[in-house]
């Protein structure tokens, strides 16, 4: 167990460090200087030069991937080429914003869509499942972005239940994290939803059946543990689309977020704050898949076992 | 067994449609009944005190603005020039002179000034009563730090393009500065009273240094508090503050206890916030909602020009197709304009005519109306050029065909690519092929830079006809000159109109250089943008000063 972790986490430091070392190289062959960004309209060629050679833009650029690398093990991501500011103070005054955004709509997904997907395999075939299907379709076939519209209207507008500006209250969480929820649970669904049906075929369920379990227990018990294996594997992935999900929630519910400052970094070529929230991104996708893999032997003891055989 | 894989009956399946209608009814209904305006009563809407009583201290103002998806606040007024942070900077720092109409001038923190004959040397007469909000006099030398600071090349400062030919100042006594030019700037006095040469304090930008815009501290009615990035400003009442500019309706501190700047970039989100009382204000109201807000008794509505540069067209006339002015010519006259702004703004934004907006100084009114669409002229003149509608309604010449890429970066601010896309179908309908090439802002600014592109458009707030200098002069190009005409008797124009102090023989200057760009085709000028601010019923007395910026130093709020 122990050294499957650390294994783990060893591969962990790789995605990461690569990470960095794309981004890096993606961003300098992009062109477009960034000092000539930050001079604006109106500077002189000697004023570029000047920015050019204040932000270090000016030395070959192994030596620039050096100092980034450099600072980055020791926890130093540099200042932001356009602000001046620590890139490390921008990035964790904004991470708590995503990284809540991120939370509530994951477990919103994951709560919704197991339900929906366990109802839909449940009544497989007669209106409540034909109900859901129909709903997620409509769900994933409009932008998220109009979603949000809607129930901003819906909601803040004209029912006035929800407030859709950040106040650092809870209810203001509640409209963006169910909009972007609500679009990452239609994977869930469909995932158990085929999970599920999958297990009723399985030998074993047909064995439990022989022995005389009842109807809800072979359900709610057997097949539905096996086919949370295959939601809590999705959970691993669908983070990175909560991530990405959540620049266009952040625009629209004008909340901050790790996100937004990325996009905006990017079109800047600021490339220490780039950096950083890759560099953060990164490793909230390693952390979570981590706890993920975990997980599986917590949830299924088969692993267990296997693990322990593995270690002897 | 037999639950969980029955196959869908027919009946079921109408049954679900039945039921499934039913939420997204409620939902479409809901839609309507807010677009016809029944919704929850605004929290701050009070229709019933109407504005007859008077002003009254306190209370707190949310004010929804439109940042674009700009996530940093850079509040340092040298230093920035993007339009939204400027609106918040008018309220924390105070310029030495105010714009008042008719391009007249009044006193703030300069009390009065002398223009020396040769037009070399301003003398400020400064108040001596005023403090910066940590506490540091307003002075002679403060000023002097200002502007030396803005003219030092390596603070690379954006507002150094205003001070254009500027030399040095000297302290003549505690409250009197001097300011030389090398040569004479004609729009010193314009530029000065731009929110860009804004007095910041000297004790706090050495304290800050690079944060500085972090913690901007001028001496305004309103002093910076805290800000959450990319997401809130908050300022608060400066209760020393008795140096209103002259022209403002009282004097003493603001009224508002606080401002909220709330950042909300997408418009249908702001209306949202206003509607639901969640803002007591908000900003750039979209052509869909204006006319209503504007009738409506839950809101009142202030519009003010913004002193800009217009949005305009800029042909590289560097690169093929556009060296011949001919073709430039066919393009305009395909182009129907007037149709475009009214399809897209309906009729909330006015139709552009000069490069200049409106109520700059030297704006050539015979512009208006002096030219016309004329479809079929524009293609007489591009057969005779050799360029021949070819299978697909595309012109071709020598094999090559009229695609013309239009450079952007911003997306649809103001409504700006929806109005490209209309005159992209009057462009097509004449032969013309225009492709919309969207980058980000680096490599655009690379890209427009090296003049890699056939068109693209952009605007540039400024309260001085020299703008068309920024823009337009083959002389003084910068990194985002983007028009890249090189007419000799254009640069001689604007080099003239920039030292030229009679305000007669300026007017006159500038009336040829606006003639010559629409005329020769370097620059075809689209809207007006009317910078407008919506306000709940009760947020009384929110202003828009010459330049276009919101002012609260008057702004109140009914108990």
């Amino acid at each position: 167990m122990m050294r499957r972790v650390l294994g783990r986490l060893a591969a962990s430091v790789g995605v990461v460090f690569g990470a960095v070392t794309l981004i890096f190289l993606i961003l300098n062959w992009l062109p477009g200087d960034p000092a000539a960004l930050i001079a604006g309209d109106a500077a002189s060629p000697e004023t570029v030069e000047q920015i050019r050679a204040q932000l270090n833009l000016d030395r070959p650029l192994w030596d620039q991937y050096r100092d980034c690398l450099i600072g980055i093990t020791r926890g130093d991501l540099g200042r932001s080429y356009v602000t001046r500011e620590p890139v490390a103070t921008r990035l964790l005054a904004q991470f708590p914003a995503t990284l809540s955004l991120t939370l509530s709509a994951g477990l919103i997904a994951l709560v919704l869509g197991v339900t929906l997907g366990v109802l839909s395999a449940r009544f497989h075939g007669r209106w409540p499942d034909q109900l859901i299907q129909l709903s997620a379709l409509s769900v994933v076939s409009v932008p998220p972005f109009w979603l949000g519209l809607l129930a901003i209207l819906c909601f803040s507008v004209y029912l006035g239940w929800l407030p859709v500006l950040g106040d650092g209250g809870f209810r203001a969480d509640i409209l963006p994290s169910t909009c972007l929820g609500l679009v990452v649970s239609v994977h869930f669904m469909r995932m158990v939803r085929s999970n599920v049906l999958d297990q009723l075929h399985e030998p074993y369920v047909t064995a439990l059946r022989a022995k005389g379990l009842g109807q809800a227990r072979v359900f709610y018990v057997h097949v539905l543990r096996n086919a949370l294996i295959a939601a809590v594997t999705l959970l691993g992935v669908v983070i990175g689309e909560l991530l990405s999900g959540a620049v266009v929630i952040e625009t629209l519910f004008a909340r901050q977020g790790l996100g937004r400052v990325a996009v905006e970094a990017i079109s800047q070529k600021d490339l220490p704050v780039v950096q950083g929230a890759i560099l953060l991104a990164s490793i909230t996708y390693v952390v979570v898949n981590l706890l993920v893999d975990v997980s599986y032997v917590w949830i299924d003891p088969r692993l267990r076992t296997d693990s322990l055989r593995g270690a002897r | 067994m037999t639950d969980v894989t029955r196959p869908p009956s027919i009946e079921g399946t109408q049954r679900h449609r039945e039921r499934c209608a039913a939420p997204w009814l409620a939902l479409c209904a809901a839609l309507v009944a807010v677009a016809c305006g029944s919704r929850a009563e605004p929290v701050k809407s009070s229709a019933a005190t109407e504005a007859s009583s008077s002003p009254r201290a306190g209370g707190e103002l949310i004010f929804a603005f439109d940042g674009a998806a700009v996530s940093q606040f850079a509040l340092d007024p040298h230093k920035s020039a993007f339009a939204p942070h400027h609106r918040v900077m008018r309220s924390v720092f105070d310029s030495l002179i105010v714009a008042q109409p008719d391009h007249q001038f009044g006193p703030w923190l300069a009390k009065s000034w002398e223009i020396a004959p040769d037009g070399l040397s301003y003398t400020f007469h400064l108040r001596d009563d005023v403090l910066f909000h940590d506490g540091t006099p307003f002075d002679a030398a403060a000023v002097k730090w200002n502007l030396d600071r803005i003219k030092d090349p390596k603070n690379a400062l954006i507002a150094l393009a205003d001070i254009g030919t500027y030399d040095s100042s000297s302290v003549i006594d505690p409250h009197t500065v001097r300011v030389q030019f090398s040569r004479p700037y004609a729009p010193f006095l314009a530029n000065l009273s731009k929110s860009s040469l804004g007095m910041v304090s000297p004790t706090a930008a050495r304290k800050y240094g690079d944060e500085f815009p972090l913690h901007p501290v001028g001496t305004g009615p309103f002093k910076f508090k805290s800000l959450q990035p990319a997401t809130e400003i908050v300022l608060e009442r400066n209760a020393a503050y008795h140096w209103a500019p002259s022209g403002a309706a009282h004097t003493g501190p603001a009224w508002l206890e606080r401002i909220v700047f709330k950042n909300v970039p997408e418009e249908a989100t702001r209306m949202a916030v206003l509607q639901s009382g969640q803002a007591g204000a908000v900003d750039l109201i979209p052509p869909q909602n204006l006319a209503s807000l504007r009738t409506s008794r839950d809101y009142h509505v202030v519009e003010g020009e913004l002193l800009n540069q217009n949005y305009s067209l800029y042909l590289n006339v560097e690169r093929e197709p556009w060296r011949d002015p001919r073709i430039r010519e066919a393009f305009k006259l395909t182009l129907d304009l007037d149709a475009a702004v009214r399809t897209i703004y309906l009729g909330t934004q006015a139709r552009a005519w000069s490069p200049l907006s409106p109520s700059i100084f030297g704006y050539d009114k015979t512009l208006e109306h002096s030219w016309r669409p004329d479809p079929a002229r524009a293609a007489q003149l591009l057969d005779e050029l050799g360029w021949k509608k070819g299978a697909d309604g595309v012109r071709v010449r020598d094999g090559k065909r009229l695609t013309i890429v239009f450079l952007d970066t911003q997306g649809n601010r103001e409504k700006r690519l929806d109005l490209i896309t209309v005159l992209r179908r009057q462009l097509r309908d004449n032969g013309f092929d225009l492709r919309i090439d969207t980058q980000p802002a680096g490599l655009y600014l690379a890209k427009s830079a090296s003049g890699d592109f056939d068109l693209l458009a952009g605007s540039l707030f400024a309260p001085d006809p020299d703008v068309l200098r920024r823009t337009h002069s083959g002389k003084v190009r910068t990194v985002t000159s983007v028009s890249r005409a090189d007419d000799p008797e254009l640069n001689q124009l604007l080099e003239d109109g920039c030292n030229q102090l009679d305000d007669e023989k300026r007017k006159q200057i500038y009336s040829r250089a606006q003639h010559l760009i629409v005329e020769r085709g370097y620059g075809i000028p689209a809207y007006v943008l009317m910078y407008s601010v919506a306000a709940a019923r009760g947020v009384e007395g929110i202003a828009i000063e010459q330049h276009g910026f919101p002012v609260f130093y008057d702004a109140w709020i009914h108990a």
